[in-house]
């Protein structure tokens, strides 16, 4: 209610921009897939193609990786009314001039660092992080502070999705994020979109 | 010391009795003292992300942020 009048306070703003978030690795693909097949337009410039890491597709607008640098935010706009795909670590940089409904993917600690090192084995970047433990409280605090940040942000709504669920119970991820939307996706879409033979990374 | 603005918070009591005792030994004034620093090093993980360096390396080498 408090968020509602300071939405109302805060002007006119157009439609939500639907932000899919999470830690890479976490099944934000996936979840773009869903809301692309169940009918949501996504914001994207396909540039990133898909590849053995994500042979379904990426679904992210390059821009969005300047995030943190680049002052001039004011494209972010165009995702009004659209989904668009932001690493947790970067929704601390999205503008403040639109309204956001958030879904966060979350995914067991041990499964998101395998699956990162593999792709960073395969891209052949050079990986200069802390050891598994220190990443994983690392990426506990990024959690944290995404959930507190959207709490005390007012244009923010969050829901947290987990991925082990969706990849059991497709359709209760389905209905569960049209609940969150508005109601006016095409569920049984949605689920057909999870290919649970994605689900390589096992704790 | 804690400002006039300070609440009370419940801790249990053996808790308490420790921290006065670490307090002390580290020369804190007051196990309140103690307790607020803690308290503040320990919520900078949670407010401050621009001090993360390991997951800014790891997203960009992962293609990630820029």
């Amino acid at each position: 209610m408090l968020k509602s009048i300071k939405r109302f306070l805060g002007g006119n703003r157009g439609e939500p921009i639907v932000i899919v978030s999470g830690l890479p690795r976490s099944g934000t693909s996936m979840l773009m897939r869903m809301l692309d097949r169940g009918g949501f337009e996504i914001m994207t410039d396909a540039e990133r193609v898909a590849d053995v890491d994500n042979p379904n597709g990426y679904f992210e607008y390059e821009r969005v990786k300047h995030l943190e640098k680049e002052t001039d935010k004011s494209y972010v706009r165009e995702g009004r009314g659209k989904v668009l795909k932001v690493i947790s670590f970067l929704i601390k940089d999205l503008p403040d001039d639109n309204d956001y409904r958030v879904i966060f993917m979350r995914r067991d600690l041990d499964e998101v660092i395998t699956s990162q090192n593999k792709m960073i084995d395969r891209l052949g970047t050079q990986d200069t992080t802390a050891d598994r433990e220190a990443m994983k409280e690392a990426y506990r605090n990024d959690i944290v502070r995404t959930r507190l940040l959207c709490k005390n942000r007012p244009n923010f709504e969050l829901i947290e999705i987990h991925y082990k669920q969706t990849i059991e119970d497709p359709v209760a991820t389905a209905r569960e994020l049209n609940g969150f939307l508005g109601g006016k996706l095409d569920e049984a879409a949605m689920s057909a979109g999870v290919d649970a033979n994605l689900y390589r990374n096992k704790a | 010391m804690l400002g006039s603005k300070s609440v009370k918070v419940k801790l249990d009591r053996d808790l308490f009795d420790r921290l006065r005792k670490v307090a002390d030994v580290a020369g804190y004034a007051t196990a309140e003292e103690f307790v607020t620093h803690v308290l503040e090093k320990e919520m900078l993980h949670f407010e401050d992300a621009g001090s993360d360096d390991d997951i800014r390396d790891k997203l960009k080498g992962l293609g990630y942020i820029s």
